[in-house]
């Protein structure tokens, strides 16, 4: 794998470089959205795609704008087969929470990075299940959504956080790179 | 880490995410206006994926029955000595029903009544299961190819799992009756008590739009009514058990986290034609139909002016001596 110095010298794979954060948050979209269940359907799956969102959010906002925040959101909503714009909105939001207070978030480390991604993940989850309760509510006989497979979400995401940071945080090293001025 | 957290500076990005938030919001709205906003991308995307989830299902699919019933790998035997219990039970129902079966063929041959509808069904593979927070749904390996459409209902041995709501050419997607959206009328035995049947993402649905001058009990059967013409009628869908505060839910006789093969039944009843407006309030008052009205006469004042009297239409005519009495299907049952 081409280090980060030989990979900022390659005019070539600039573009790509560029655009590993989004295509990361759109494979882990598509990950997440894969429609075989391995557990069951005991747990529903992890929301992947909310931790490039909140990585190089913190580490790289100028790589991780909210555009794609939006296409990100975008993805998740066209491949879960859910109402559209819940994620989408519900990602942007989080991504705002998260550049709002990014000097709180970007000072934690260890099992603290965690609690922060559980804060910033249960945003999420809190926005998308508002937005799906007020979509109900516009709806005459509607149910408002259980909360229990949304609590369900959010603890799945929140457990599959640090394997997914661990690749997340490997991609960044090997191809972006930690420096601004190496793009 | 920690010097990749200090080393990026903050953005002037205050106004693209306010742009972005309002984009999301419209998206929410146009969404909800819209809500087969993305139902073409979708089939596309399984229609695509299918051969890959067929070769993917089949390793992942002993993990996940075993998964399924972990929760009830201790009481494996006393559900063992219930499911005993409960097969020699219906084994007796089952002579019941095969006698009763023969019956309402004598009486359907005896009043003419109308044959029900014949069903072709087509045989399909569970390929995809997605188990979201606001969305319960399954992928299916038949599409437009196999003649499968949007609003046919999916059976398992048991009962309906849900309905087709997306087809591609190859795969289709299916609405369980347990999800948030699904609304299905259906008709509640003894009593024939009409309803709907409202999922909210729990395992067993609600129930909508019951009279309040009935009265329910547990055990009771709930099968699909065929209001609206979209289902046939008498669908197996489960039976009615308590909630604890004092209403009813429905325990759904299918199992859509187990189901490996599924029937999608053809059902379509051609529309009835609605009756003629100027006719329709006329007959329904037991008045004659009006006389079309004459062509219209220059220098004359236009039919609609015109008063019109209602008349009484003629008697009914008396039914035929020779119809069925109620005592006379007791005789000949006996």
């Amino acid at each position: 794998m081409a280090s980060l110095e030989r990979a900022g010298s390659l005019p070539r794979f600039r573009f790509l470089i560029v655009l590993t954060p989004l295509l990361c948050g759109l494979i882990c979209a598509f990950l997440t959205n894969i429609p075989v269940s391995v557990l069951g359907g005991v747990v529903p799956p992890p929301l992947l795609a909310l931790v490039p969102i909140y990585f190089w959010c913190l580490v790289r906002p100028d790589l991780m704008s909210p555009a794609a925040a939006l296409a990100i959101g975008f993805a998740e909503d066209a491949l879960s087969g859910g109402p559209p714009g819940v994620w989408t909105l519900s990602f942007v939001l989080t991504y705002a929470l998260v550049a709002r207070y990014r000097d709180s978030f970007a000072g934690l480390s260890g099992v603290a990075a965690v609690v922060g991604f559980a804060a910033a993940s249960s945003f999420a989850c809190a926005m998308a299940y508002a937005i799906v309760a007020g979509l109900a509510l516009l709806t005459p006989g509607a149910h408002l959504p259980p909360l229990g497979p949304s609590v369900s979400e959010l603890a799945m995401t929140v457990v599959f956080y640090a394997p997914t940071v661990l690749v997340v945080s490997w991609l960044h090293h090997k191809l972006v790179g930690a420096s601004r001025g190496d793009i | 880490m920690a010097n990749a957290w200090k080393i990026a500076r903050k953005g002037n990005a205050q106004l693209p995410l306010v742009i972005v938030i309002a984009l999301a919001v419209v998206l929410v709205l146009l969404g909800k206006a819209q809500s087969g906003l993305f139902d073409k991308a979708r089939a596309h995307v399984s229609d695509a994926m299918a051969p890959m989830l067929e070769k993917v299902r089949v390793p992942v699919a002993g993990f996940d029955r075993w998964m399924g019933s972990i929760t009830e790998i201790f009481s494996v035997y006393e559900q063992n000595l219930k499911l005993k219990d409960e097969n020699a039970r219906l084994r007796q129902w089952r002579n019941v029903a095969i006698v009763l079966q023969g019956r309402v063929g004598r009486y359907q041959q005896l009043l003419h009544a109308v044959p029900d509808p014949k069903m072709n069904a087509v045989l399909a593979r569970v390929i995809g299961r997605a188990n979201r927070p606001f969305l319960e749904t399954m992928i299916l390996d038949a599409g437009r190819d196999n003649h499968a459409l949007p609003g046919q209902a999916v059976m398992d041995p048991r009962g309906m799992i849900g309905r087709i709501y997306l087809t591609g050419n190859r795969t289709s997607w299916v609405i369980l009756l347990t999800d948030l959206n699904s609304r299905i009328p259906v008709t509640i035995a003894p009593g024939n008590v009409q309803a709907i049947m409202a999922g909210d993402n729990s395992p067993m649905p609600t129930l909508d739009m019951v009279s309040h001058t009935v009265v329910l009990h547990a055990g009771d059967q709930v099968t699909s009514s065929g209001d609206g013409g979209l289902l046939p009628a008498g669908l197996p869908i489960g039976t009615l058990v308590s909630d604890g505060q004092g209403g009813f839910r429905v325990a759904l006789l299918s199992d859509a986290t187990a189901s490996q093969d599924v029937e999608i039944l053809n059902f379509s009843k051609p529309p009835e034609a609605p009756p003629a407006n100027a006719q329709l309030p006329a007959e329904a008052a037991g008045l004659k139909p009006e006389a079309p009205p004459p062509p219209p006469v220059p220098a004359a004042t236009t039919p609609q002016a015109q008063p019109v009297k209602p008349k009484l239409a003629a008697p009914a005519p008396k039914p035929e001596a020779a119809a069925v009495q109620p005592g006379d299907t007791e005789d000949v049952d006996r």
